[in-house]
């Protein structure tokens, strides 16, 4: 049973040294993201694991976030539900795929909003390589923004009250596509 | 009569330097009493400049001097309250940074591994697994030690004095299936409950 804090997390002033492992945690659910991202991509992967990795791979994300995908032949960006968005990752017609996220960064620091959470945005590039059986190539490299919510909240585990932070992605908007 | 005169001379002089050494002892015992004032001030109102050590043996040399001036021995009284505060002071640091040693001590042994050594090298191995289904292996042998799929895992990501921060609670289960997929085991035991069975019931974690 997790309940959400709220007023009992009255202190606003957080230490330098709490403030820098609650901006490490987030990064590293980014981190995360990035590598269940291209395990689901991977062709290698058995359906199952995939599958497996989905479900978890949801747990990081706010309900109701979307995900931002382009490419180099549409202007357009088209945004999904994280579970659709993933589906169609590991249902895209390469015989190969790869991705990988480098450069992730905060642009925007997490900062307390009026109803106690705290909102940041990290950016993350993401280079996406697929290969058709018949060896054609399509790469590019995407720039994107993912808006974290970070919240403080509280549960009870063997009768004990516990302070935790619960990370939650938000959307992640596509800000630039470049070939690779 | 020359014998009387040189006799009187001779008793003179006697009684003249007795009195000059007594004069002479006098002004250093007046030397002994004025320096040892200025070494007592200098101990009682002392601003770090000397050591510990080094009042305290002044005092005691000023004490062995057995000095029979008031102010003094009210000097001594004052200097021997002042160091032993000072002593107290340092001892209890001492006693202070003895318990951090011991603490850091026990920390680094649960960080290295200590008596979670096993615990720890079955998350490594995890982790390191070269395929799907040798971490499905290593999963299914470290699970023996829990009591279940859903013992809580706790991860430690900050401690600020009484205040503790940790990452959303997961379930073992879900804790290593996340060090398969990551091919990482960012994290070290740091405290486990066992059930009446030597099975692991709670386990907390915190980063390497």
């Amino acid at each position: 049973m997790i309940f959400s804090a709220g007023n009992t997390w009255a202190q606003d002033d957080i230490s330098p040294s709490r403030k820098q492992a609650i901006d490490s945690l987030a990064l590293e659910k980014v981190r995360d993201l990035s590598k269940y991202i291209s395990i689901v991509g991977n062709k290698d992967t058995p359906w199952s694991e995939a599958n497996r990795v989905i479900e978890r791979t949801l747990e990081l994300f706010a309900d109701g976030a979307l995900m931002g995908v382009s490419s180099l032949s549409k202007e357009e960006v088209n945004y999904y539900g994280v579970r659709e968005y993933l589906e169609r990752l590991m249902a895209l017609n390469y015989d190969k795929v790869n991705i990988s996220w480098y450069n992730i960064q905060y642009i925007s620091d997490l900062e307390r909003q009026p109803d106690g959470r705290y909102v940041g945005v990290i950016t993350i590039y993401q280079r996406f390589e697929g290969t058709t059986e018949e060896g054609l190539r399509y790469v590019d490299v995407t720039k994107k923004d993912v808006t974290v919510y970070v919240e403080r909240k509280t549960t009870q585990i063997s009768g004990r009250i516990i302070g935790f932070w619960d990370v939650l992605l938000g959307d992640i908007r596509v800000s630039e596509t470049k070939p690779g | 009569m020359m014998l009387i005169v040189s006799l009187g001379a001779s008793f003179t002089s006697c009684k003249s330097s007795k009195k000059a050494a007594k004069k002479k002892a006098a002004m250093e015992l007046a030397e002994k009493t004025a320096k040892a004032k200025t070494d007592l001030l200098a101990i009682i109102n002392d601003d770090g400049r000397m050591t510990l050590e080094e009042k305290e043996f002044k005092l005691a040399t000023i004490k062995r001097m057995n000095l029979e001036d008031q102010e003094v021995k009210d000097l001594i009284v004052q200097a021997e309250e002042v160091l032993a505060r000072e002593r107290a002071a340092v001892e209890r640091k001492k006693e202070e940074e003895r318990m951090q040693r011991e603490k850091e001590a026990r920390e680094r042994e649960l960080r290295e591994g200590g008596q979670f050594r096993a615990i720890n090298q079955s998350l490594d191995a995890v982790a390191s697994a070269s395929d799907v289904a040798s971490a499905n292996a290593r999963i299914r042998e470290a699970m023996a030690a829990f009591a279940g799929d859903d013992v809580p895992v706790l991860i430690l990501i900050s401690s600020d004095g009484d205040i503790k921060d940790y990452d959303r609670p997961t379930t073992i289960r879900k804790y290593l299936e996340f060090i398969k997929d990551q091919k990482k085991s960012p994290n070290k035991v740091l405290n486990a409950v066992l059930d009446n069975n030597g099975k692991i019931k709670e386990l907390e974690l915190i980063k390497k």
